[in-house]
């Protein structure tokens, strides 16, 4: 306490601020709801406060309680930006939440070490494309397509995962980016079809769109569902249900338009 | 099927897991050690899983269940070595097991069940909504509770291994 003292006490203001945008940040980065709220307490408690958590898809809500003079609280609403995967910054920002517990971080310092974690830079869009297309390429072997399926898949996933880099890049709508994506990946695959290329052309066209399922936000809503989270669970099933029929109609257009649909 | 080519199955089936576990893992921008982890835990996971089906001719959403705990098991041990929050890399190495086929099968069973007038062919197509459809249910399930299972047991162990003490 004598260290603190020394500078600028924080008011509850800011460390509301920070804490809330830690927590929507840990949200929109891809973190369960009780990993949030763990983290998020961890550092209120080192500052001398309670905090009570409500975790939504859209928003965060959370009142803090000073543990000294509960009269000195206040309730605060952050609305959280949309989905996008980052664990360097969810395990980053878990860490800070121990050190802020087990160092106590002066304010200014959490404060400086957030904005370095949130701003740094993410692996090359480049190196991800092309682990992305192997990716899906040895998806494809290891559902027994042959080498012309699993080239098939490889360069139709390059190109779709390329697609929905850019529209993510320009801000359209998720579930379109989904749809359009896995009508590109699935158009490309499936000429094994029209050609007659290898004697395995049906995988080649499931598994050309499985770079699309949103694995992680599925396994996320069952973990929240799990651990008692129910409502915060079943917003993002519904979330990532939805993509998945995205990824359904992208699928099922393109195979009319190769003619497909009797298979 | 002798043993050694038994073997050589397993070994290229988890060699292609971890493949697609590494793909799959830099969507989500984890570091460059936890890619490493959930490229082995995968090929553990998927390999065990492959085994599991093929001679025991375990049940495959229950082979599903028993991989998924072992990536679990394994996940924490590594979460306290490297220090790092365990579903990190432990998610991305269940992506390989996620019933992708099946939901594609489905799907596609619901698209065909929809587009005909046939009463008899329908319930055949009806069928396989439901029998795919359950299965990629139950294998979800059966990840996501298998690798959770060692989370519920050490709660302590497992939101602390980002503390450095």
């Amino acid at each position: 306490m004598t260290q603190r003292s020394i500078q600028k006490e924080p008011n509850i203001q800011e460390i509301a601020d920070l804490l809330t945008d830690i927590a929507a940040e840990l949200m929109t980065t891809g973190a369960h709801t009780m990993r949030i709220i763990q983290n998020i307490s961890r550092m209120a408690s080192t500052f001398g406060y309670y905090i009570e958590l409500s975790v939504f898809q859209l928003s965060i809500m959370m009142t803090i309680t000073s543990k000294e003079n509960s009269t000195e609280r206040l309730t605060l609403i952050k609305k959280t930006r949309p989905l996008a995967l980052n664990f360097t910054i969810v395990s980053d920002l878990s860490a800070l939440s121990w050190d802020t517990f087990d160092k106590n971080l002066t304010y200014d310092k959490i404060k400086q070490r957030y904005h370095d974690i949130v701003t740094r830079k993410r692996m090359s869009r480049w190196l991800v494309l092309f682990l992305v297309g192997c990716a899906n390429a040895a998806f494809c072997a290891l559902f027994k397509g042959d080498l012309y399926a699993i080239g098939l898949v490889f360069f139709a996933t390059l190109f779709g995962f390329f697609c929905r880099q850019e529209m993510v890049k320009k801000h359209i709508n998720h579930l379109i980016v989904f749809t359009t994506s896995a009508f590109i990946a699935s158009l490309l695959a499936g000429l094994g079809y029209v050609f007659q290329l290898g004697t395995t052309p049906e995988i080649a066209l499931a598994s050309s769109v499985l770079f699309l399922i949103p694995g992680v936000p599925l396994i996320n809503s069952i973990l929240d569902i799990i651990e008692g989270h129910v409502l915060t669970g079943i917003a993002r099933l519904v979330n990532a249900s939805s993509l998945i029929v995205c990824i359904a109609l992208g699928l099922f257009v393109s195979m009319l338009i190769l003619g497909l649909e009797k298979l | 099927m002798n043993t050694t080519e038994f073997i050589q199955l397993i070994l290229r089936d988890a060699a292609l897991a971890a493949v697609a576990a590494i793909g799959f893992a830099v969507i989500s921008n984890p570091s460059r050690k936890a890619v490493a982890v959930s490229a082995l835990l995968a090929a553990i996971g998927h390999g065990l899983r492959f085994a599991l089906i093929h001679s025991l001719k375990l049940d495959i959403s229950l082979a599903t269940f028993v991989a998924a705990s072992c990536i679990g098991l394994l996940s924490i041990l590594f979460a306290r070595i490297i220090h790092c929050p365990a579903e990190v890399f432990s998610f991305p190495s269940l992506l390989p097991m996620i019933p992708g086929l099946f939901a594609y099968r489905t799907i596609l069973g619901l698209i065909k069940f929809m587009r005909t007038a046939d009463v008899v062919k329908s319930q055949g197509y009806m069928l396989d909504f439901m029998h795919n459809g359950l299965t990629t249910m139950f294998i979800l399930f059966a990840l996501v509770v298998g690798v959770s299972l060692p989370v519920l047991f050490f709660p302590k162990t497992s939101f602390s291994v980002t503390r450095k003490y």
